[in-house]
């Protein structure tokens, strides 16, 4: 017993010092809190009035008619659930929302049974995106936290109705039909990685707030009007990295107007969004399609992409935005058509200084002296610019087969992939170093902003080293 | 028959020394008057010379006819109450004075010794009813021509002022709203035909005047004031028009600047039958024509009435036969009247029926500048930020063009019994129907957000508005003599009003104007795009249930009668009102030109918006309750020979609530509200002489906002959207009121006076933000304290044919409210609160009034001529800074005449508005062009010129028939 006992010890020793080390990797099984908010809310009946608590991770809720967080209150709602909004009803959040979405588990509110139609060319009532089927979440002036990752919100835009315009914290009025709105000033606006799918006016309403709006992506929004990022006076934060087709009016909008007694003026940073498509609403010469500085507006906006938009990146001289205070470059457009390149900068009420960081470079094709401040139309020929400097797209070949429609008529991403090729010109066209985040939000995996992304080396929202928009 | 002995009273109606110094003082007002002061008497070549007089009221008897029997001298007693006789040869007559109403004075003996002399005879008729009128009035008198209208002004109780029938209908006046402007004190706010609506008294906004019939409140068809619009009533229905500027406890205690009431005719004591038609013209319509829509088929209930509120509408439930409009050329204005009165049953049955139709079309071209909902903050580095920071912005410039065809139809009734000398009962009954067909159309060129100097984007629009009101009214009155010195009366009265505008639609289309460097128009696109249509229904309905009775003793206390008086009143009222709007938009998947509305495809998006449960749930439609009961106690007493002592006090308890439609649990969705007012007031006359009183009054009184302004509606306004207010407060007021009265001839008068008044919570309209940034509002709300004192002045001398009436107010008032200022506080732009002191709104510092009077009664002509004037006021309060909407101070002169025919035929004319007085609105702010492109309609670099309506001359001509 000895004899063995020996070499016993020497093996254990000599396994113990040289051998397998993978067992001393601590290997732990420690208990990780679940983000969840007071007591579990129920799936077993249809929901409706006050709610509060925690959705639990792969339920499905159905909501019959409108439901409120009401003030002090929170709602956590865990990855892969699904809410089915019926009757019209809207999320009401006078108090917290955290919608926790992850990329792999996204949380889906939408309305059972309809079907999305990508057929280019519909009449409003035609397509199912544009009817407003339910109310959207509507946000009160008492909301501290709206945070919305990986989520998506299809078909909503139906109006509030008198019962939720009736409640002071919301004080719109019954017709209004915002998919998202928000207006607290001082509270915080949180939306990653999300998906908004249809919309009969404004997507995304900031009324004032401290704004983190990243890596989106909304297609259809808007109906016979209507922005779909539109910010009022006192609004802060960043706007990044989103992608927008068949908008009806601008993607991503900012204005000082409604700047309250003791609110901070709108001062919102914009970079590497891509736009497609975009403005089917618009009449050039009045409104934007894109990007829009208005009254007042402080920020920047550097690295974006438009492409066949119906009007370019806008700064409104009149009423004025801030341009003391505003800093733009590195812009890229591409045009189908003379049409769409005529409107590279449009004319009207805008000032919009063409940059030589733009590209296609602004001087190949704008005439020697162009009157940037008060641009007529038909004061320059784009013909030089159409079908120019190709992005180069994975699965989106221009010019583009409109369908005999005009490009915003064309709506739908469908099984389009507007990721970069390695030959794209876009690649390391950005700038990292001319603009920088405006960061007013908490950082936080639950209780704040996942990731601020900073300006990306590429133009526009899909980034070559896989950063940008996951979608 | 009478005797001349009893007839011919040698009446000194005033002792000579009446004042040389009051005498030039009127010479020096007349002068400044701009006429020159001819001297009181007439001169005579030679004659016989007086007055004729009222027997028991002392008022001249204007038109009577004085003749001598069987020669060929006659003569018309004059406007001052003379007449003369001229170059009678010596002899010895019989002389007669005639006078329609009055019995006949016949066969005074006249003696004129020799050629030359002038003999002085004055003469008292006795009224030919004066046995029935004296129960019928009850102590009221009766106001009807200028003279009692003046002597009632000098035996009143209490401050007021008085218009009479006679002067309304020489007056170029067509309506009791354009009348108003008459009297002294008061200033009228004209609609958007040109035409006085509301009356503003020493510069109290409307909200601050009630306006009573036959001293009784009747509901208003009005959705947003709780009084008859006055524009309601044909003046030739009025008896007078009474302007009460103090209260007393009797009164209801619910106005500040003061109490408008409309005394309607009574029957006459003989037989009577006038008859009117006139044709007119606006010479608006010679410039553009009168555009009208097509009304038949209009749907009076909205498709949620008809199918339910979970009916969801589609473009199909909106025929669009009401936005296709045709030109009318030349539109004619037309009015008929006839009066018919009689007594029966031995004069104890009086009835008289009282008809007026009028159509007329009426118009103005309006042009308007929307400031923006937000000032552009100026930089730092600008020339002026230090004292301009902030400069307004203004979104869209506005032309437009309305016309309105109103037609009316009115009756009013009243018949009494007098049972016996002690009891008499009256039923009167008031009936208004009122037919509106406007067309507004809009091109509004946007000249802020979307137009630039190359090119301007311009919206269009087209809408037609019907508006029914009704009104209707009873009030049955009893007076009862109990006993010698107790008198009870009593009133109950039930009222009406509705106001109905259904399918008021509308619809947009935009269009480009291009233009070249120069600003000149290149190009013009029409049909850029078709924005949409919306469809509005909407009524609300008034109804009144209220009883009055006042009881009166008169004891005698220390050898002087003392008038005791006590009662009360009760009001029970119920209002509903109902709003439904539909809004469409384009259904087009990218914006498409617009053709023609027929060819536009129209859809609500979202699809619900087509649901009466999302269209017709709202805050405007809700049924609401006043309940008023009010008590008073009043003694009335000469505490010297000279001095009258009014006083009392007055209980006033006030119940409100109003229920919404909207969902339980929704903010503001039902409420009550409730308070007591206690009001005591005091007045004091002292008889300076016969003919000059001093007065003192000093009473409380309150204004209660207006029903619907508690309600929390939301109204699509004629500039800005409107809300409501249940928070607000009713105003109080302490009124202080000195006068000098004088009464020099029979019929002029001198009126001298100031006033001071303290409002506690006095309510004003601002301009606010609420809901969405770009959205602002016009919204009730008060100030917590404000002052109001002015001057007033009242001026009327008649010399033989001519007369000439004037009267002037200075009114002062402050309040200071707080106000926003949008500027650059560093690099960043602050939104900040100050303090800023203004008048009140609605309230010009000087108004006044003359017109000048021809009036010759042997040949039937009257003619007048009147200028109004109105100084600058604020129209809209905005939420910025220095920002406040000011309207240019104007004149309006008018001018009217009526010529006999023939004993019983006339013919009439009527000129309004001969000098085109536009309405202009500014703001008292230099517009810098740094900031925006030139503005249109500017005359003036020191203010910003926002608004200008222009009604143009009109004219109405006519027969009238007397019998």
């Amino acid at each position: 017993m000895k004899k063995l006992l020996l070499p016993a010890l020497v093996l254990v020793i000599l396994w113990g010092s040289t051998g397998c080390n993978k067992w001393a990797a601590d290997s732990n099984n420690i208990y990780k809190t679940v983000q969840q908010a007071g007591k579990t809310v129920s799936d077993s009946v249809p929901l409706s009035g006050s709610i509060r608590g925690t959705m639990l991770q792969g339920k499905t809720y159905t909501i019959d008619s409108n439901i409120i967080i009401n003030q002090g209150d929170t709602l956590m709602i865990q990855p892969g659930v699904t809410l089915n909004f019926r009757n019209g009803a809207a999320l009401v959040v006078l108090g917290s929302l955290f919608s926790e979405g992850t990329q792999a588990a996204p949380i889906y509110m939408t309305v059972l049974g309809v079907t999305k139609n990508n057929t280019p060319g519909l009449s409003l009532t035609q397509d199912s995106a544009h009817i407003g089927l339910w109310g959207g979440i509507i946000g009160g002036t008492t909301c501290p936290f709206m945070v919305i990752k990986w989520t998506h919100i299809d078909f909503a835009g139906g109006s509030y109705g008198n019962a939720i315009a009736a409640i002071p914290q919301v004080n719109q009025s019954a017709g209004t039909s915002y998919n998202i709105l928000f207006q607290n000033v001082n509270g915080y606006f949180i939306m990653e990685d999300s998906w908004v799918y249809g919309g009969t006016d404004d997507c995304t309403r900031i009324s004032c707030g401290k704004v983190h709006v990243f890596r989106n992506t909304y297609e259809k929004c808007g109906g016979s009007g209507g922005d779909c990022v539109n910010m009022k006076g006192g609004t802060v934060g960043t706007v990044a990295y989103n992608f927008f087709i068949g908008t009806a009016y601008n993607g991503q909008k900012v204005s000082n107007k409604g700047q309250a007694v003791g609110a901070p003026q709108s001062d919102v940073v914009m970079y590497n969004s891509t736009f497609v498509n975009d403005g089917a609403q618009v009449v050039p010469g009045q409104r934007g399609s894109t990007i829009d500085y208005e009254q007042g507006a402080a920020g920047a906006f550097f690295n974006n992409v438009a492409i066949n938009c119906h009007v370019g990146y806008r700064v409104v001289n009149n009423p004025v935005a801030d341009t003391s205070n505003l800093t733009y470059g590195y812009n890229y457009q591409y045009a189908d058509s003379v049409d769409v390149a005529n409107q590279f900068f449009t004319f009207g009420p805008v000032c919009m200084k063409p940059q030589p960081t733009d590209l296609p470079l602004p001087s190949s094709y704008l005439p020697a002296g162009w009157n940037y401040e008060s641009p007529s139309q038909g004061s320059y020929d784009g013909t030089p610019v159409v079908q120019k400097l190709n992005p180069m797209f994975v699965n989106y070949p221009l010019p583009a087969n409109n369908h005999g429609f005009y490009p915003w008529q064309n709506d739908a991403i469908g099984s389009a992939d507007f990721h970069l090729q390695p030959t794209s010109p876009l690649i390391g066209k950005g700038t990292t170093s001319a603009v920088s985040p405006l960061v007013v939000v908490p950082i936080d995996p639950v209780y704040g902003a996942t990731e601020v992304t900073p300006p990306g080396a590429d133009l526009g929202c899909y980034q070559s080293n896989g950063r940008g928009n996951q979608h | 028959m009478m005797t001349p002995e009893m007839l011919v009273l040698p009446t000194n109606l005033r002792s000579k020394s009446t004042t040389q110094m009051s005498k030039k003082l009127l010479c020096f007002l007349s002068l400044m008057a701009g006429l020159a002061c001819l001297g009181a008497q007439p001169l005579l070549a030679g004659g016989i010379k007086g007055k004729v007089t009222d027997k028991t009221t002392g008022e001249p008897l204007i038109g009577a006819t004085v003749y001598l029997e069987n020669t060929k001298y006659a003569a018309l007693v004059n406007l001052d109450g003379t007449f003369s006789l001229k170059h009678v040869p010596a002899g010895t007559y019989k002389l007669d004075v005639k006078y329609v109403g009055y019995k006949t004075l016949e066969q005074v003996e006249v003696v004129v010794t020799q050629e030359g002399e002038e003999k002085e005879m004055n003469f008292t008729m006795e009224s030919a009813a004066t046995s029935v009128s004296s129960v019928i009035i009850s102590g009221n008198g009766k106001g009807s021509n200028d003279q009692s209208a003046r002597t009632m002004e000098k035996y009143a109780a209490n401050v007021e002022n008085l218009l009479s029938a006679r002067a309304i209908e020489l007056s170029p006046d067509v309506t009791v709203g354009n009348a108003m402007q008459r009297v002294s004190g008061v200033q009228v706010l004209r609609g958007s035909s040109g035409d006085g609506r509301y009356a503003i008294i020493r510069g109290m906004d409307q909200r601050y005047n009630n306006v009573l019939v036959n001293g009784i409140k009747i509901a208003s068809p009005d959705d947003k004031y709780r009084f008859v619009p006055l524009d309601l009533f044909p003046s030739e229905l009025l008896e007078r028009l009474e302007v009460i500027k103090a209260l007393t406890p009797n009164m209801e205690g619910d106005a500040i600047g003061g109490s408008m009431n409309l005394v309607m005719k009574e029957a006459p004591s003989n037989f009577l039958l006038t008859a009117n038609v006139s044709g007119g013209y606006s010479t608006l319509f010679s410039e553009r024509p009168f555009s009208a829509f097509y009304h038949g088929g209009i749907s009076q209930k909205s498709p949620a009435e008809m199918y339910g509120n979970s009916y969801t509408a589609t473009s199909a439930n909106f025929p669009l036969n009401n936005l296709h409009y045709y030109d009318k050329n030349n539109p004619i204005n037309s009015t008929v009247g006839l009066t018919v009165g009689d007594r029966f049953l031995n004069k104890k049955l009086g009835i008289i029926i009282s008809a007026a139709y009028q159509n007329f079309y009426r118009g103005s071209n309006s042009q308007f500048l929307i400031p923006s909902a937000q000032p552009n903050a100026v930089l730092p580095t600008a020339a002026g930020y230090n004292t301009n920071p902030q400069q307004p912005a203004f979104t869209d410039a506005f032309d437009r063009q309305y016309s309105t065809q109103t037609n009316r139809f009115a009756i009013n009734n009243k018949i009494d019994y007098v049972i016996d000398r002690r009891n008499k009962i009256s039923l009167y009954n008031f009936y208004v129907h009122q037919n509106e067909y406007q067309t507004r159309y809009t091109p509004d060129s946007t000249i802020g957000t979307n137009s630039s100097a190359s090119s301007i984007s311009v919206d269009f629009q087209n809408r037609s508005t019907w508006t029914i009101q009704d009104i209707y009214n009873a009030t049955l009155q009893g007076v009862h003599d109990l006993s010698s010195k107790v008198k009870l009366d009593w009133t109950g009265a039930y009222s009406i009003a509705q106001k109905k505008v259904p399918d008021q639609a509308w619809y947009d289309w935009n269009g480009n104007v291009n233009l070249n460097s120069n600003g000149e128009t290149t190009s013009i696109d029409s049909t850029t795009y078709g924005a949409g249509m919306n469809r509005l229904w909407q009524h609300n309905q008034d109804k009144d249930l209220a009883g009055y009775l006042n009881l009166s003793y008169v004891p005698k206390i220390a050898g002087k009668d003392v008038t005791f008086s006590g009662g009360g009143m009760y009001r029970y009222k119920t209002r509903d009102a109902y709003y439904n709007e539909y809004s469409l938009v384009p259904n087009y998947g990218t914006v498409v030109p617009f053709h023609s509305i027929d060819s536009m495809a129209l859809v609500f998006n979202p699809t619900s918006g087509g649901q009466g449960s999302q269209t017709a749930v709202n805050y405007n439609t809700y049924t609401g309750h006043e309940k008023v009961a009010a008590g008073y106690l009043m003694a009335k007493f000469m505490l010297t020979h000279a001095l009258q002592v009014v006083g009392g006090v007055r209980v006033e308890n006030t119940q409100e609530d109003f229920t919404t439609n909207m969902p339980y649990n929704s903010d503001q969705g039902y409420g009550t509200i409730h308070y007591t007012d206690v009001l005591p007031s005091a007045h004091l006359k002292y008889a300076l002489t016969d003919d000059q009183n001093l007065r003192l009054s000093y009473f409380k009184s309150i204004s209660r906002p207006s029903f619907a302004e508690l309600d929390p509606y939301h109204y699509i306004g004629e500039f800005y959207d409107e809300i409501g207010n249940p928070y607000l407060k009713h105003t109080r007021a302490d009124n202080l009121d000195l006068r000098y009265e004088w009464f020099p001839g029979v019929a002029d008068q001198l009126l001298l006076g100031v006033f001071y008044k303290d409002l506690q919570n006095p309510i004003e309209y601002f301009v606010t933000r609420n809901g969405g940034p770009s959205a602002l509002f016009i919204q009730p709300q008060n100030v917590s304290q404000a002052n109001n004192y002015g001057f007033e002045g009242v001026f009327t001398k008649y010399f033989g044919m001519f007369g000439v009436s004037a009267n002037y107010t200075y009114t002062h008032s402050k309040v200071t409210t707080p106000k926003l200022l949008y500027h650059y506080v560093g690099t960043a732009i602050r939104t900040d609160t100050v303090f800023q002191s203004r008048p009140l709104q609605g309230q010009a510092e000087n108004i006044g009034n003359i017109s000048l009077l021809y009036k010759n009664p042997k040949i039937g002509l009257d003619l007048q001529i009147a200028l109004a004037y109105t100084g600058n006021l604020i129209a809209q309060v905005s939420p910025y800074y220095g920002f406040d909407i000011w309207q240019k101070a104007y004149t309006q002169l008018d001018f009217s005449g009526e010529k006999r025919i023939t004993k019983r035929f006339y013919f009439y004319a009527k000129v309004n508005n001969l000098t085109n007085s536009p309405n202009r609105l500014y703001i008292k702010f230099p517009y810098g062009q740094e900031y925006g492109p030139a503005l249109p309609y500017q005359t003036s670099s020191n203010v910003t010129n926002v608004e200008r309506d222009i009604y143009k001359l009109s004219f109405l001509a006519g027969f009238k028939f007397k019998l």
